[in-house]
């Protein structure tokens, strides 16, 4: 098969998935949630799925409905079933957060408010797993990337899997009543499936070919990314396996955990050799901001791994493990995701609108939609905010965090701009802005 | 109007300057994407590749290059055929493009 063709709604994906992150980040800097309520609490419980589901999952899925195709070279299983897919996604995510605000006294909701919207998801994943599983499943063998985004896919189940238990414990059901111990001991490997499976690995594997397509880096080795995959998978199957049978016996949990968190390790370790490989062989070496962005969110990924290690080393794991999912979830996934969509908008946007006419008109160039100096300063805001908003956590300074992520929702509000100037071909010069023949793309969904 | 083949072959190149790799941002020609060009009573046949064989922008690529060629006089049909073998290597680009692109005197 030769190309694959432009997804409708993976614009809209973005679109919906930047909205949650906002509304996400100006809770955090008006006082909701941790660190002003309990790191375990419904109000908290609000922002994080906010982040992880809203913001993180849906700009991967989007992603991913564009890119896995390019990663197997063969066409998405059904086209049809992604806008389904985001409502189910969007609307599971409402009522689950209103459950949330209800568990916590915020109104006076139903109790079946968190098992329906954790049942909405579940289907919304299940469309979106069945959809790129099938896809990878037409591909087999897999290529090496390709394997990384299966492991997240089964990791993504993992974590549904046990949030629909939580919300069954935690809406009061007589069910969820069988499984008093599930909330104490299955969080753990909730949070490691999705922040450690679903969101990291998915996006390990995905930056191998990005970082090596834009770098023009040799990635055809097929031991490059194989000791990162293989102690990845033992980290996740040590974690979930053992974490399972842990909660079963009820004893056992920390030794599984201890022994997942060194495999996983081995395997950041890896692939932080591994993307130092391709940044050495690259043969562009004038890079363009999105890959020197996201290098910077590698940076804070092998910095969350030496805070994990010292955290565990000096037992200060449980109180500051808010500070370490917050460096993951920002510093190294939003700050990611932000720099990748910086080069996706306008690389969709471009094939959209000048893909149909070239070789009929001169087009301007993917990089002539975008301004890198005016955006390189958010992204300096993003990444000095999140920083500091890591650091204020460990110092149990609440008011810094607050003030700290005021800066990385400036940064993101800049960003958001941006994309919005790359749809509207705002940056492009004329007389090439919009030759013969050509047509404006809209600003939420794609023409294909 | 009729043209000599070996003048054809060059004016349906320099056509295709115009056809540009979004992402490098240079005209697949100095790219290194055009394998082969051949004009045979003209039909031209040219064979092209692409950086990666999934790529959304390859079919894009594959028809501006069919658009651009059957704007060259001379040219009555165009079949243009897309193969990842050999494989497209950065050494296959043009010199003055690999110093835009910022490439390292070592490699």
């Amino acid at each position: 098969m030769i190309g694959t063709s432009l997804c409708k709604w993976v614009i809209s994906y973005f679109a919906v998935a930047i909205a949650w992150l906002l509304l996400a980040e100006a809770l955090i800097v008006i006082g909701f949630g941790f660190p002003n309520h309990d790191i375990g609490g419904p109000d908290t419980l609000v922002v994080v799925h906010m982040v992880s589901i809203g913001w993180l999952s849906t700009v991967l899925c989007g992603a991913l409905f564009q890119f896995v195709p390019v990663l197997v070279a063969r066409p998405l299983y059904a086209e049809r079933w992604t806008l389904p897919a985001l409502a189910l996604l969007t609307l599971g995510l409402t009522v689950l957060l209103a459950g949330f605000l209800a568990l916590g006294g915020r109104f006076n909701g139903p109790p079946w408010l968190l098992p329906v919207g954790a049942g909405l998801l579940i289907a919304g994943f299940a469309l979106v797993v069945a959809n790129l599983g099938m896809t990878l499943w037409s591909a087999r063998p897999l290529p090496g990337p390709a394997r990384f985004v299966a492991g997240g896919l089964a990791c993504i189940c993992v974590t549904a899997t046990f949030g629909g238990l939580f919300s069954l414990v935690l809406s009061g059901t007589a069910i969820g009543a069988q499984w008093p111990d599930l909330l104490v001991s299955g969080v753990p490997i909730h949070a490691i499936a999705g922040l450690g499976g679903w969101l990291t690995f998915t996006a390990m594997g995905v930056s191998y070919r990005l970082l090596a397509m834009f770098m023009l880096a040799p990635d055809g080795d097929a031991r490059l990314g194989r000791l990162a995959w293989l102690a990845g998978i033992a980290a996740l199957a040590v974690g979930l396996v053992g974490g399972v049978l842990a909660l079963w016996r009820m004893t056992g949990l920390n030794l599984a955990l201890l022994l997942a968190g060194a495999a996983a390790l081995l395997s950041l370790a890896a692939y932080g050799r591994d993307v130092l490989s391709l940044y050495r062989t690259r043969k562009r070496r004038a890079l363009e901001l999105n890959t020197g962005m996201s290098l910077v969110a590698l940076a804070s990924l092998a910095a969350a791994a030496m805070l994990g290690a010292t955290l565990l080393a000096t037992g200060a794991f449980s109180s500051h493990v808010g500070a370490l999912v917050f460096l993951v979830a920002f510093g190294w996934l939003t700050g990611l995701v932000l720099a990748n969509l910086y080069k996706i908008v306008p690389f969709l946007t471009w094939l959209e609108t000048y893909g149909p006419v070239m070789g009929r008109v001169p087009t301007p160039r993917v990089q002539d939609l975008v301004a890198e100096r005016r955006a390189l300063k958010w992204f300096v805001l993003f990444f000095a905010g999140s920083w500091a908003a890591t650091l204020m956590l460990l110092f149990d300074t609440a008011l810094g965090f607050r003030i700290a992520v005021a800066v990385v929702m400036l940064a993101t509000l800049g960003l958001s701009e941006e994309f919005i100037r790359a749809r509207r071909l705002a940056d492009v010069a004329e007389p090439l802005r919009l030759p013969t023949g050509a047509a404006m793309p809209h600003l939420l969904v794609s023409r294909n | 109007m009729t043209f000599n083949d070996e003048d054809l072959v060059a004016r349906i190149k320099q056509a295709l300057k115009v056809v540009i790799d979004p992402e490098l941002g240079h005209n697949i020609v100095d790219l290194g994407f055009i394998y082969d060009v051949q004009v045979d009573d003209g039909a031209a046949h040219i064979t092209m590749t692409a950086t990666t064989r999934g790529c959304p922008a390859a079919s894009f690529l594959k028809d501006g290059v069919a658009s651009s060629a059957r704007l060259v006089p001379g040219v009555d049909s165009v079949d243009v055929t897309m193969t990842f073998e050999p494989p497209w290597q950065p050494s296959m680009i043009s010199p003055g493009v690999r110093s835009s692109l910022g490439f390292a005197e070592v490699n």
